[in-house]
């Protein structure tokens, strides 16, 4: 039998990846750092109940994930916001388009990622910028791996639809 | 079933593997100057110590300097101070001997560690005269405190012997003793235990990489003749 980690050693190894992805998820960095303590601290009540051999990433992937959903429900949107109050993040990637048009298209992404359902948010989180496999997803959210792939999907073809609307919509008005 | 089929055709360049051969578009260009890079590491360290305090657990942080005047030289720092420096030995056995005196598994963190590191290789370089550097001294015993307090006021481009530190500390027959707890002083450099010498005028010991050749180098470094 293979003896549990202390779980230190799991706050150690997890919480910068961990933190990554509620960062995403929340979309700004003071909700995703309480979520992480939420999280955490989730973790540690649950950590003597859990069978030595589990899949301890895939399981706070799932602390995480539903922590981010309770504290999603009960905040404004932040998709804006964050564009305000953080250009320095933003580092000209696009930079044949001016300033404005270039606000309009990060404004229409993030609040297109805040619009998503929140498992189909999640699901594109860890698969695109979190790099887990769909078999980890699954057992994140608790699916098939092929529900995995359908919510990621959703996601992505739902992402861009909005993005194309948005930015079609504003040509149109000039 | 048939919805799959496309999400392979159209995105199957990210979404089953990292590597992408075609150029993204736009959507995806914006798409990633959002998500891509993630949380800037000051704002996750800043999180991590967070949560490592309420998690109530120490924790020590270490790096490197690469290359200096005296070899690498590696350094770990508490929220306390400096808790030890270390330019004898490799990466592992520096971790392990950390471990061993702290209780704590060090973590690199370049972050934490930029000001201290800036410090010693300022210091190396001779473009730094003195340290404005917090030092943890938790892990001492108290004899050792004593010792190496009273090495911490003699200043650069100075020296003293053994004996002299021994009385300095009032304790005039403990020589010897003076000397061991220079020999384990745990932040060499910062704490200055190669100012000290025999009564005789010769270097004494040193205990780091080098020995008594990286004492003088040290002291020529601060303009002692020797």
């Amino acid at each position: 039998m293979v003896s549990k980690p202390n779980f230190d050693t799991l706050v150690e190894a997890h919480s910068a990846e961990i933190f990554a992805y509620l960062w995403r998820m929340m979309g700004e960095e003071a909700d995703a750092e309480d979520c992480l303590q939420e999280t955490f601290l989730r973790a540690f009540r649950g950590y003597s109940r859990l069978v030595s051999d589990s899949n301890y990433r895939a399981w706070l992937y799932k602390i995480a994930t539903n922590v981010a959903r309770t504290h999603f429900s009960h905040r404004k949107r932040a998709a804006l916001r964050r564009v305000e109050i953080d250009p320095s993040r933003l580092h000209g990637g696009i930079s044949p388009i001016d300033e404005l048009d270039r606000r309009e298209m990060l404004s229409a992404v993030l609040e297109a990622v805040e619009d998503l359902p929140h498992k189909q948010r999640a699901a594109f989180m860890m698969r695109k910028y979190q790099g887990l496999s769909y078999h980890t997803i699954a057992t994140v959210l608790g699916g098939t791996e092929a529900a995995a792939r359908a919510n990621v999907y959703q996601a992505l073809k739902k992402l861009r639809a909005q993005f194309m609307a948005a930015t079609e919509g504003s040509r149109e008005e000039r | 079933m048939s919805e799959e089929i496309t999400v392979e055709r159209e995105y199957g360049n990210w979404l089953d593997e990292a590597d992408s051969g075609s150029p993204p578009d736009l959507f995806t260009v914006v798409l990633d100057e959002l998500y891509a890079s993630g949380p800037n590491p000051q704002e996750t360290a800043h999180a991590q110590d967070r949560l490592m305090a309420s998690v109530g657990k120490e924790r020590i942080y270490y790096d490197e300097l690469p290359r200096s005047p005296i070899g690498p030289v590696f350094i770990a720092l508490s929220a306390h101070g400096v808790v030890a420096i270390d330019f004898s030995d490799g990466e592992e056995a520096f971790l392990s001997w950390i471990q061993k005196r702290t209780g704590v598994y060090p973590m690199r963190s370049p972050e934490r560690m930029a000001e201290s590191l800036h410090q010693v290789e300022e210091y190396l370089a001779g473009k730094r005269a003195a340290f404005d550097l917090p030092i943890d001294m938790r892990f001492l015993t108290d004899f050792q405190r004593t010792v190496l307090r009273a090495v911490m006021r003699v200043p650069r481009g100075e020296v003293i012997t053994y004996g002299a530190l021994a009385r300095v500390i009032g304790r005039p027959k403990a020589a010897r003793a003076v000397g061991r707890a220079l020999g384990s002083n745990p932040i060499p450099i910062v704490i200055p235990c190669h100012r000290v010498l025999a009564s005789d005028g010769s270097l004494g010991g040193y205990s780091g990489r080098g020995g008594v050749r990286t004492k003088a180098d040290l002291l020529r470094l601060e303009g002692v003749s020797l």
